[in-house]
């Protein structure tokens, strides 16, 4: 390979000893380096991607991303997207089926601020009843005669649920850390959620002109005998100048799956990340792919990692944090001969959101090029009582029963011509449904008729935890690196199957009031014979108390070593229906200021 | 972002592509229809293999000068990418720039500042906001796009390995043998792919691709995009065809700085403004402490030209093309029950 001219290393490049090594600068990496540099640890970041931000540790100014509007980067090239021809991973339904090579399942973003890079940072709370999920649905069974539900009493062998080892109270102050760490807009106009005890740091944003309409909507859909609840939609992007030198969001629209160019969205990078760079105690390695931890059986030693040029480094620390996502903090567990492993859970409970996509046709133009992508939600859907602190059962002709769904996005096309746009009439569209080419193509595109047009809700609903859907390592197949790649076996269950045919009609329902035509439901993945291709990926570490059914502790280090934790979305032992980003920042806060010793700054 | 997902086609539509044309005819039957032919005969054979030392000679051209296309590969590309997307009253691929959009991509990696990702954060086309004022500034930034930020070792590998194919990477032969059949790059299946084009059309038609009507060229397409080119299974199965659909779409639409979308003409034709930072459209009033929204391109509202007396709604119309593909996209993902995940 080229040897590059920039050296891959950024923000005190002098520390030669580290109190904590973490693996991952994103969500719950940056997090977890500002709160531990804050605490006065010396602390080494490895990313295994670029750097989109040069100059991220000058204290002086933000530093100008090399983020920029450009569909064909991101969308078609997949700038800040992991490279699935040099590391794709293997999928299968079942373990009895023959697992197929892709270039991508699951795969999240693979850089400097991590999958928030490429997200529209929207950042709800779970609600309190979620933190005790699995005691809630038994309580519930237990006291409502005839009362079922998937996964739980005689099926409960289905599924593997469990109670989180903490509760939403015990959270709450994280919570508040976050959204004012990350610069949280919002206003407290959704009944669901659960109680917060300090406002949104910032007031919402504009609207879009879709949430308006869908608003309208939803506000003339009934459901279960009164008008749905839609609500200003949280999101990690700043509608005021923050204290942290990043501006007011102007809403250029380019904003789910692309990098923010003003550094209005509250990516790790320029919030958590870059507190810890200029802290003085914190060294970032980028493009430095760690492959393994050296370890004793319960303790690590060092990590192994190939930096830009290819060569193998190896660095050392007092103690190391995996925060590299679900998929590839798992993986190196059992890359490293099984680190953690005493419990037989490492890779198991892999959940992602079963997310339903109800669309239709508004007959103006929509203009989702203009916004945040999303500005507003419903989370009547989420299946709890107001206040979140209950579960909502619904009255069915064969008896009580308990959905959880999720909270829904509006949303709609982004306008983006090639990928939303062009690309499917003339390729993704069958034959004689589609437009080939010519001046049909032609006019379809000047039409937006789905750029301009499609609008819809996406309901992020909640997923069971399962034994069987799970992580491992491919027997076969390896990446670029020679590791053998992620082979994700994953299948839905009927919980998150019921939910979604008891809600879907409603979404609908909500779509059409709002004056769109021809409303219809979008094929699962799993329908169409496709890997899923949620970015909400939680589970694989599950934390716990009980070691033999548990990968780490309350605290999120791992039962079995004792200078290891993990402090990401793989610690969560259920998933609930909301993008889960926030509660990823809260939950490595917690964990974070457990190994420091501190408490939450608020 | 809303992610479509369409159930795959039951069966392809029949070709009308003469047997030994098709990509997987037998060795033996395009030797065949060469003598069939009369438009083939064995002067013009031999004045086709008196042309290759030209055609290698301008190849080495082109090389030498940055480029990749010969002139005629050039005339059949735009030929080819204008039949996927025809000038009418608004300018159609070539006129938008997609070859020289393609002749970037084929050639990013020969120079310092490969085109692959545009720079950030801001290209310029639009005025930082006058926050005190709560209206567009006069100051423009620097267009900072066309500054494409070198390539990671990486990021590089893949991208030669896209462009060059298994063949040219030798330190990814071990990695690459593990999926089957060796990558052929993108400069390869231009080369190939232009002249099947050409030889098909000679075939067909009795001229290069070039050189027929537009109504020939269309019926032409017709059979190239049946049967003539193979599935790529290193490509999700896609044609040279698909290929060429897929990057006219780019070198109409994407930023300027790519080299196609000829001063932002495929955005105006679509009503689209483009890239919209640092201006965006919404601007916070310091002053005020407010938000404005941008009265020509408002956020919160529709469209001005949509608009009607008393604020009623005048939808402008769809074509029939354009109602046609969402009845498309509405029947395709009713056929799957709901209840199927």
């Amino acid at each position: 390979m080229r040897k590059r001219a920039v050296p891959a290393v950024l923000g005190n490049t002098t520390l030669a000893t580290f109190d904590v090594c973490i693996i991952g600068s994103g969500a719950g990496g940056g997090t977890a380096a500002h709160v531990l540099t804050q605490a006065g640890k010396n602390v080494l970041v490895i990313e295994a991607g670029p750097n989109p931000f040069p100059g991220l540790d000058d204290p002086d100014v933000v530093p100008m991303p090399l983020h920029s509007n450009d569909e064909l980067k991101y969308s078609v090239r997949g700038y800040i997207d992991q490279i699935g021809a040099l590391e794709p991973r293997t999928w299968r339904q079942r373990a009895t089926d023959a697992a197929q090579v892709r270039a991508s399942v699951n795969t999240l973003p693979k850089t400097v601020g991590g999958a928030f890079t490429h997200a529209d940072c929207k950042t709800p709370r779970f609600n309190a009843v979620d933190f005790r999920l699995k005691s809630a649905v038994e309580e519930l069974i237990a006291a409502t005669p005839g009362l079922a539900v998937p996964g739980f009493g005689g099926d409960a062998g289905s599924a593997n649920f469990a109670d989180w080892p903490f509760s939403y109270d015990d959270l709450e102050p994280f919570y508040v850390e976050a959204e004012r760490l990350y610069g949280v807009q919002g206003t407290d106009d959704n009944p669901f959620a659960s109680p917060r005890s300090a406002p949104y740091p910032m007031p919402p944003g504009v609207a879009m002109y879709l949430g308006v309409v869908l608003t309208r909507g939803a506000l003339a859909t009934s459901f279960l005998g009164s008008p749905l609840h839609p609500h200003t939609y949280p999101a990690a992007i700043a509608s005021r100048p923050t204290d942290d030198g990043r501006p007011a969001c102007v809403d250029c629209g380019l904003c789910s799956g692309f990098g923010c160019p003003s550094n209005a969205k509250g990516s790790p990078a320029v919030t958590s990340l870059r507190r810890a760079l200029l802290s003085g105690r914190c060294q970032l390695r980028h493009d430095a792919q760690v492959v393994r931890l050296v370890h004793t059986g319960s303790h690590v030693g060092a990590v192994e990692y190939i930096d830009a040029d290819g060569a193998l480094q190896t660095a050392t620390a007092d103690a190391f944090m995996l925060a590299a996502s679900p998929i590839e903090s798992a993986r190196l567990c059992l890359l490293s001969e099984g680190l953690g492993n005493g419990s037989g859970q490492v890779g198991r409970n892999l959940m992602f959101h079963l997310q339903s996509n109800v669309n239709g046709f508004l007959p103006e133009r929509v203009h989702g090029q203009r916004g945040r992508a999303v500005t507003h939600g419903i989370t009547d859907f989420r299946g709890v009582e107001p206040g979140g602190d209950a579960l909502r059962v619904v009255p069915m002709p064969d008896g009580p029963r308990v959905y959880l769904g999720g909270i829904c996005e509006f949303s709609s096309s982004q306008g983006l011509p090639i990928t939303e746009d062009g690309g499917v009439y003339a390729v993704d569209l069958p034959g004689p449904f589609g437009r080939r080419r010519g001046i049909g193509l032609k006019n379809a595109l000047r039409d937006g008729a789905l750029g301009q047009h499609l609008i819809g809700l996406i309901m992020q609903a909640e997923d069971a935890p399962q034994l069987g859907n799970m992580m491992d390592l491919d027997p076969t197949v390896r990446d670029v690196f020679d590791r053998p790649v992620p082979r994700v076996t994953y299948a839905s269950h009927a919980f998150e199957r019921a939910s979604r045919v008891f809600y879907v009609p409603f979404m609908r329902d909500v779509v059409t009031n709002a004056g769109a035509s021809q409303a219809f439901v979008n094929p699962t993945d799993g329908a169409l014979g496709d890997p899923p291709s949620s970015s909400h990926v939680l589970g694989t570490l599950r934390m716990g108390t009980d070691p033999a059914t548990s990968v780490v502790d309350a605290g999120g280090r791992f039962h079995d070593v004792d200078n290891l934790w993990a402090c990401d979305g793989s610690v969560f032992p259920t998933s609930s229906g909301y993008n889960p980003t926030l509660t990823i920042i809260a939950v490595a806060l917690r964990i974070a200021h457990g190994i420091a010793g501190t408490a939450p700054i608020l | 972002m809303i992610r479509l997902r369409i159930p795959r086609a039951p069966t392809s539509p029949p070709s009308a592509l003469p047997a030994e044309l098709r990509w997987d005819a037998p060795p033996t039957s395009v030797a065949l229809l060469l003598t069939r032919r009369e438009v083939l005969k064995a002067a013009s054979v031999v004045a086709a293999a008196m042309s290759l030392p030209l055609v290698r000679t301008e190849q080495a051209w082109a090389r030498a000068r940055g480029r990749y296309f010969t002139a005629r590969e050039r005339i059949t590309l735009g030929a080819l990418c204008d039949r996927v997307f025809p000038a009418d009253h608004d300018p159609g691929a070539t006129a938008l720039g997609v070859v020289k959009y393609v002749e970037g991509l084929l050639t990013a990696l020969g120079v310092r500042h490969p085109p692959i990702f545009t720079g950030g954060p801001f290209s310029g086309r639009t005025p930082f906001a006058d926050a005190a004022r709560g209206v567009p500034g006069r100051k423009h930034p620097r267009n900072a796009f066309k500054r494409f930020p070198a390539l990671t070792p990486r990021q590089e590998l893949a991208w030669r390995l896209e462009l060059y194919g298994t063949a040219e990477v030798p330190e990814l032969a071990a990695f690459e043998a593990q999926f089957g059949p060796p990558k052929v790059g993108l400069r390869d299946i231009y080369r190939a792919g232009l002249q099947k084009v050409d030889d098909v059309a000679q075939a067909t038609a009795g001229a290069p691709y070039a050189k027929l009507s537009t109504t020939d060229q269309d019926t032409v397409f017709g059979l190239l995009d049946a049967g003539a080119f193979a599935p790529d299974p290193r490509r999700n199965g896609a044609t040279f065809i698909d290929i060429v659909i897929r990057h006219t779409l780019e070198g109409c639409f994407a930023a300027p700085e790519y080299g196609g979308n000829f001063r932002t003409r495929g955005w105006t034709m679509l009503g689209l403004e483009g890239d919209s930072q640092p201006l965006g459209y919404s601007i916070f009033d310091t002053t005020t402490g407010a938000y404005v929204e941008r009265a020509d391109h408002p956020m919160s509202t529709p469209n001005p030209d949509e608009l009607g007396p008393g604020g009623t709604i005048v939808p402008r119309p769809l074509t029939a093309d354009g109602l046609a593909v969402q009845t498309s996209i509405a029947t395709l993902a009713s056929i799957i029950p709901v209840d199927t995940v």
